[in-house]
């Protein structure tokens, strides 16, 4: 059972295990966190979980968590694995049920006086045109043809059908397509269930929030991103639904046989995977590839959703009620990406989840206007608290493979919660800060209570000063969409 | 209430320990502890029936196979399955007849039926286990 003295603070905000703790063990484990949440940290299973994701065949560097890890399934969430194309391992556990989970954030024209007026106008119509919630089929139910394109093409699809702008493309991880989607590769079951779900919310904690950048921490990159203090911007908080889920459900169990073929000794179930090359490694890769791009159209039909309801309420009232993409980020998935390990250029299967990209300057996966600045990194809080824009930086691409959190991490059971909070009274207390709430579901709402949640801001303040991403702006609640 | 299932502590997601006399009876516990999380089960019907016939390579991934095809039909039918016939259960296939019901009203939505913690252990009262629902 390791404890806190099996660690060595190796930094003011990086700890490390040392390989020689399990004989199993491949690389060391690094912990990036400040005291309180290194101290909180062995309340779950989410160091041993770290532990066993260290075993895993091909891995460089170290098992790395990120400050807002977590207990998950496989890997811990918050984690992030670097595996060597040649000899690694490709893991559904190491990028989760939903993939591509992530965040957009929208840019509006306008400041929060200016929006103010028609907050609750605004959230009303936002409610209606983002469909989320319980049984939540979507706004823009596809064809099996229609299924087949956008599973292979994601942004570009929606490009094509008149549901994107070229910047919103551009300004999407991956410019929405993640390449290597192989639709032949997914079950007829997931095909099934996606169908009718694209531009939908969900719900559990995944969100649509109307936000007012409340503080600039660095105003020539704000700048640059579309940013400024005042501003009123929405963030968009899901990923690829059913689809994405029956994926994962479906490789956790074909990839079951892969571990014995290949004689992988696994310490943990859920931690199944197969080499990269092999033909279920690429299967997998395959199909994942296909929820990703599920996942990037769904949140630029919800993206024309939040469009539609901005017309809809402020067309004629305002001087114009438009938004621009500020930036659309994955916060589980497994990408190909070069890396220097070192000192050595190295291919890797680089497994982030509950996790984000944060590519620093200079890197050609970036759209052209943020490739000298860098890549934003959006950092929702959890709900009716504080949401962060950073962006990425040399440092994260020496220390982290280009990594930093996602956002808050859990630190208390949902039936912790709901003792805790009572739903009706948390929208109460929501409602008379001036968060405008839409929600439903009460209990949904207790369970997603702030007091569940590490302190996004602790998690931030971790990583800008471990620099593996730079604080741009704050950004605070004005509605919220839950589902 | 039915008994053989309760909710226990979990961080991040949602986790039952289910328990029974025999292996078909640790699976309708269990089938039913997934019904309770999904929605409120007073007044729900029993008008819609499937048949589900599985084989697994092992028990473990028979009970996330049978209680992932109930999230299935449950998202696919709008429905929730509170009755189970379990007509044969060798530890590697399962024959079962399910009856449910339209959702009256739902509680939380589950993405899918994990491993973690996944361990049927034999005990003085039968069979038992944890199940991890990722939500």
């Amino acid at each position: 059972m390791v404890q806190k003295q099996d660690f060595e603070q190796v930094g003011d905000f990086t700890w490390d295990l040392p390989r020689r703790f399990r004989s199993d063990m491949r690389v060391p484990v690094r912990l990036f966190a400040n005291q309180a949440l290194f101290d909180e940290a062995f309340g779950d299973r989410s160091i041993e979980q770290l532990i066993n994701t260290a075993t895993l065949p091909g891995i460089v560097k170290q098992a790395m968590a990120m400050p807002d890890f977590h207990q998950g399934y496989g890997f811990p969430i918050g984690g992030v694995a670097g595996m060597r194309t040649d000899e690694g391992v490709i893991s559904p556990g190491g990028v989760g049920y939903d993939i591509n989970c992530g965040v957009r954030l929208m840019a509006t024209e306008l400041d929060q006086e200016e929006i103010a007026p028609h907050i609750e106008d605004l959230m009303t119509a936002l409610y209606r045109s983002c469909p989320s919630g319980l049984g939540g089929d979507g706004r823009r139910p596809v064809s099996d043809r229609e299924l087949e394109q956008l599973l292979s093409d994601g942004s570009r699809w929606a490009l094509n059908q008149g549901l994107a702008t070229r910047e919103d493309v551009a300004h999407t991880e991956e410019q929405g397509s993640l390449r290597g989607a192989d639709p032949a590769q997914v079950s007829a079951r997931a095909k099934e269930r996606g169908r009718s779900q694209i531009g939908s919310l969900g719900s559990g904690n995944h969100f649509l929030e109307l936000d007012v950048v409340d503080e600039v921490y660095d105003a020539s990159v704000a700048d640059r991103f579309g940013l400024r203090r005042g501003q009123a911007v929405v963030q968009i908080h899901c990923g690829s639904r059913g689809f994405g889920h029956q994926v994962c459900d479906d490789y956790v169990k074909r990839l079951q046989s892969a571990v014995g073929k290949y004689g992988i000794d696994l310490p943990s179930r859920q931690l199944v995977c197969a080499p990269v090359d092999s033909p279920e490694g690429q299967a997998y890769y395959g199909a994942m590839a296909c929820a990703v791009n599920y996942a990037f159209v769904n949140r630029q039909v919800l993206a024309m959703g939040v469009r539609e309801a901005f017309e809809r309420v402020l067309a004629g009232k305002v001087r114009s009620f438009d938004l621009h993409q500020v930036y659309d980020v994955c916060h589980n998935i497994a990408k190909f990406e070069d890396h220097t390990v070192d000192g050595r250029s190295m291919r890797l299967c680089v497994h982030r989840k509950g996790a984000t990209r944060a590519f620093g300057p200079g890197r050609s996966d970036l759209p052209d206007d943020y490739t000298d600045v860098g890549q934003p990194v959006l950092v929702p809080g959890s709900m009716g608290t504080a949401s962060y824009v950073l962006v990425g930086t040399d440092r994260a691409m020496e220390l982290t493979l280009g990594s930093t959190c996602h956002g808050a991490g859990r630190v208390m059971s949902r039936t912790q919660a709901r003792k805790q909070v009572r739903g009706n009274q948390l929208r109460d207390e929501l409602e008379e800060s001036g968060i405008v709430v839409r929600a439903g579901s009460n209990r949904g709402l207790a369970e997603e209570a702030p007091l569940a949640y590490k302190a996004v801001s602790q998690v931030v303040e971790v990583v800008h000063r471990a620099g593996i991403a730079r604080k741009v702006a704050r950004l605070l609640p004005v509605g919220v969409i839950k589902g | 209430m039915r008994e053989g299932f309760e909710e226990v502590e979990h961080t991040a997601d949602v986790a039952i320990c289910v328990w029974g006399g025999d292996l078909a009876e640790l699976f309708a516990n269990a089938a039913y502890g997934l019904a309770c999380q999904l929605a409120e089960l007073d007044d729900v019907s029993l008008e819609f029936e499937h048949q589900i016939a599985l084989e697994e390579p092992d028990v473990e991934t028979l009970l996330v196979s049978w209680l992932g095809e109930l999230l299935y039909l449950s998202e696919r039918d709008k429905a929730v399955f509170t009755t189970f016939d379990i007509h044969t259960l060798e530890p590697t296939c399962l024959e079962a007849t399910v009856r449910g019901g339209p959702m009256c009203e739902g509680r939380r939505a589950i993405k899918a039926v994990t491993f973690s913690e996944l361990e049927i252990v034999e005990t003085e009262r039968g069979y038992e286990t944890t199940v991890v629902f990722d939500v």
